[in-house]
C-alpha cells in the first residue's frame, strides 16, 4: 500500500477521515477513481473505520450512582476486574440477527439498535451493482421485520452519484425502489439537497421519486439520525 | 470583577464537563476496555477538570482538554499498577483474557472481534483510533489532546488500521474454516 504510486497509507487514511484540503482531496479522488487497487484500499479503510464505530455503538451506560472520593486501593481492584474483562466476555451483542456478515457487516454489529427499529442506509455511489446490493439489504431487513412482527423504520439517504437511486425515470433500480415503497410504508427516501443544487448548477434537473424528502444535505441527515440513535449503514 | 469572571468560567466549565461526560466514558471504554475502570477514570478526570477549571482556555471548547486529562489519568493508573509505561509498546499485556479463540470464531461476533482486535493494539495507537473513529476528532484535535505531533497521529492511525484489518481478515478466515468443518 505505502509504495503504491507514491501514495502513502497515511494519505489514504487522511482521505478517508476527511483530513485533506479541497485540492489534495480532488487530486487523490481522481487517482482513486482511476485505480481499482487504490479504490479497494480506500473501501477497506472505510470498512475498518465503520467497524470500529459500530463495535462500540452499544456501550453500557456509565454507573448512575455518584461514587465516593478516590480511595487509595481502588486501582488494584480495578486491575483485577480489568483482567477478567467482564464487559468483553458478556454478550452485550447477543441476539445477533442472521445476516451475511460479508454484505451486512455494519448491521451485524448493531443488533441492539436494529431491535430498537431505526436504520439509516446511506448510498453515495451510483453503479447498478452497488445500488442493487443496497436494495437487497434493505428488502431483507424490511421483510424480516414484517415476518417477525417487529417495528422497523428504514430510511435511505442518497447523495453524490447515489442520487440515481431516487430518480423517477432512472434505471431499473428506481423502479424496484418504487415497488418496495409501495409494499412497505416504513421505508422512506431522502435526497441530499446539496447534491441536487450542485447538479442543478450543472444543468441537470433531477426528477425525484414521489414522496422523496429533500434534506439540506446528506451529512446533516446522517448526523441528525445518529444523534437520535439510528443504526447507520453506508453502502 | 476578576472574581466574577472566574466564577462565570467555572460554571461554564462545570456545565460543559457534565455534557461531555458520556463522550468521556465512551472514550475511556475504548481505551481501556473495562467499564468499571472507565467509570473510575472518568470520575477522576471530571474531579481534576473541575478542580483546575481556571486552566481551561475556552470553557466552550473543552473536549480536547478533557481528553488530555483522561489520558493522564489512564497513564497514572497504568503506572500505579506497574503495567508497562511505554505507550507505544503497551498492548499485548492488556488484551482481555475473556473469550477464547473458539468463541471468537462463532457466528455474528464481528463487534466482539473488532473490540478484541482494538484492545490488542498498543495504547498509543488505540487512543488515536478511538478518538478519530468514535469521537470523529480531527487529527489536530487528537494531537492536542494526546500532546503528540500531527505526523505521529497519522502514523499511529495508519498502523492501527493496518493491524486491525489484518486481524479481522484472519478472524473471518478462521470463522469460515470452522463453519466449513462443521458442515462436513
Amino acid at each position: 500500500m505505502s509504495d503504491h504510486e507514491n501514495i502513502s497509507g497515511e494519505m489514504l487514511n487522511a482521505f478517508v477521515d476527511g483530513e485533506l484540503d479541497a485540492g489534495e482531496w480532488e487530486s487523490l479522488a481522481q487517482r482513486i477513481e482511476a485505480d481499482p487497487l487504490l479504490g479497494g484500499e480506500v473501501a477497506a479503510l472505510r470498512i475498518a473505520k465503520d467497524r470500529v464505530r459500530n463495535a462500540y455503538a452499544g456501550l453500557p451506560a456509565p454507573a448512575a450512582a455518584p461514587r465516593g472520593r478516590a480511595r487509595p486501593g481502588r486501582w488494584a481492584a480495578a486491575a483485577a476486574v480489568f483482567a477478567a474483562a467482564g464487559w468483553f466476555a458478556h454478550a452485550w451483542l447477543f441476539a445477533v440477527p442472521e445476516l451475511d456478515p460479508a454484505s451486512a457487516y455494519v448491521l451485524a454489529n448493531a443488533p441492539a439498535s436494529i431491535d430498537s427499529g431505526h436504520v439509516l442506509v446511506h448510498v453515495s455511489t451510483g453503479g447498478q451493482e452497488a445500488l442493487g446490493r443496497a436494495l437487497d439489504e434493505v428488502e431483507d431487513l424490511l421483510r424480516a421485520a414484517r415476518r417477525e412482527g417487529r417495528a422497523l423504520e428504514v430510511e435511505i439517504v442518497a447523495n453524490r452519484s447515489g442520487i440515481d437511486l431516487l430518480e423517477a425515470r432512472g434505471a431499473p433500480v428506481a423502479k424496484r425502489i418504487a415497488a418496495l415503497r409501495a409494499r412497505y410504508a416504513n421505508l422512506s427516501l431522502v435526497a441530499c439537497g446539496q447534491t441536487l443544487r450542485r447538479l442543478a448548477a450543472g444543468g441537470r434537473k433531477v426528477d425525484l421519486l414521489p414522496g422523496t424528502r429533500v434534506a439540506p444535505s446528506a451529512l446533516d441527515e446522517v448526523v441528525d439520525r445518529l444523534r437520535s440513535g439510528w443504526v447507520y449503514v453506508r453502502v | 470583577m476578576d472574581y466574577f469572571h472566574e466564577l462565570h468560567k467555572r460554571t461554564a466549565v462545570r456545565r460543559e464537563v457534565q455534557r461531555l461526560r458520556p463522550a468521556m466514558y465512551r472514550v475511556a471504554c475504548g481505551w481501556c476496555h473495562d467499564p468499571s475502570l472507565a467509570d473510575d477514570l472518568v470520575q477522576e478526570a471530571v474531579e481534576k477538570a473541575l478542580r483546575n477549571a481556571g486552566q481551561a482556555r475556552d470553557p466552550e471548547r473543552l473536549q480536547g482538554w478533557l481528553y488530555s486529562i483522561l489520558a493522564n489519568c489512564l497513564r497514572d493508573h497504568y503506572r500505579a499498577v506497574h503495567v508497562h509505561e511505554d505507550v507505544d509498546a503497551l498492548g499485548e499485556s492488556l488484551e482481555d483474557g475473556g473469550a477464547g479463540p473458539e468463541e471468537l470464531c462463532s457466528r455474528g461476533q464481528t463487534g466482539r472481534q473488532v473490540r478484541r482486535a482494538v484492545s490488542r493494539l498498543p495504547l498509543g495507537q488505540r487512543q488515536v483510533l478511538i478518538l478519530v473513529d468514535l469521537e470523529e476528532c480531527s487529527y489536530a484535535e487528537v494531537g492536542e489532546a494526546l500532546r503528540i505531533p500531527l505526523g505521529t497521529v497519522m502514523s499511529r492511525l495508519c498502523r492501527a488500521r493496518a493491524t486491525l484489518r489484518a486481524a479481522l481478515a484472519a478472524g473471518l478466515l478462521a470463522e469460515r474454516t470452522t463453519r466449513l468443518r462443521s458442515v462436513k
